[in-house]
């Protein structure tokens, strides 16, 4: 699991730190090294990536009365169309 | 957010509006309301208090129109002023009691990765799903669910993030990285199969 210069945990440490972004610089070489050749770290990878796509995926739509509701605040429940 | 009309731009719209046109109001309203709204709950977790940020902010919006400079994106500006909104509904309420991150330390633990039982593909009608995600992200400090939401979440860029959550850009990518970790460990503990 672990490699000699790069540790489990400095990998989750960095998933953390640069998920969604650029991996391709010569810092994240021995990340993705590492990365690569780890279950534990992709399985960790993965779970930080569901967690982003949990909070991405609930949404909550604004229903007709709320939307009424904020025009006539406005003062602009007139115009609705 | 999304500009969901090629006909007009937000600016054109912004001018009409500050010369006086309600039409043009309305019309702006209708383009950002839907992300207002969702973006309040996201942050507050709960429909009540977003939909009272989101008439706060739009409220705002109409008073402030005119100081509108356009250096900055409307959809920033409104992030900025629902931020703003929710914040104060935060500090309204009686009892919040977040989850310090400052022991980075114990954020990441490689002892402990399991798999999930749930896939983000499940969210959908499952309401024990989403008492978790509310549990969890209720736990983080008002500033690093703001980054989370706005830079993860709504995809903004770390430099609008960090103008809209009024935080460096180092402090923006600290507390994404603590926000991840964090949330991550909660969902762990009751996600695990």
């Amino acid at each position: 699991m672990k490699k000699q210069t790069t540790t489990c945990k400095e990998v989750m440490s960095h998933i953390c730190d640069s998920l969604g972004e650029d991996l391709n610089s010569t810092k994240c070489t021995n990340i993705k090294q590492h990365l690569d050749s780890c279950p534990t770290c992709q399985k960790y990878f993965e779970s930080v990536e569901s967690t982003v796509h949990f909070y991405k995926k609930y949404d909550v739509k604004l229903d007709n009365e709320g939307h009424e509701r904020l025009l006539s605040i406005l003062g602009l429940n007139d115009l609705d169309e | 957010m999304k500009d969901t009309s090629n006909k007009i731009t937000d600016e054109q719209l912004i001018a009409e509006a500050v010369e006086g046109s309600n039409k043009a109001l309305a019309e702006l309203v209708k383009r950002y309301e839907q992300t207002v709204y969702n973006f309040a709950f996201k942050v507050c977790r709960n429909k009540d208090r977003a939909e009272n940020a989101m008439q706060e902010t739009f409220m705002s919006m109409v008073k402030s129109l005119k100081q509108f400079s356009g250096k900055s994106k409307l959809s920033t500006w409104l992030y900025t002023i629902v931020s703003n909104h929710c914040l104060m509904l935060a500090r309204s309420q009686k009892k919040y009691d977040y989850t310090s991150l400052e022991n980075e330390d114990g954020l990441i633990n490689d002892k402990n990765i399991l798999d999930w039982k749930f896939s983000p593909e499940k969210l959908a009608d499952n309401e024990e799903l989403k008492n978790i995600l509310d549990e969890a992200i209720s736990k983080l400090p008002h500033d690093y669910r703001v980054v989370f939401i706005l830079r993860d979440v709504e995809g903004l860029s770390t430099q609008e993030t960090s103008e809209i959550a009024k935080l460096t850009v180092p402090a923006v990518k600290s507390r994404l990285h603590r926000a991840r970790a964090f949330l991550r460990n909660e969902l762990n503990k009751t996600l695990h199969v």
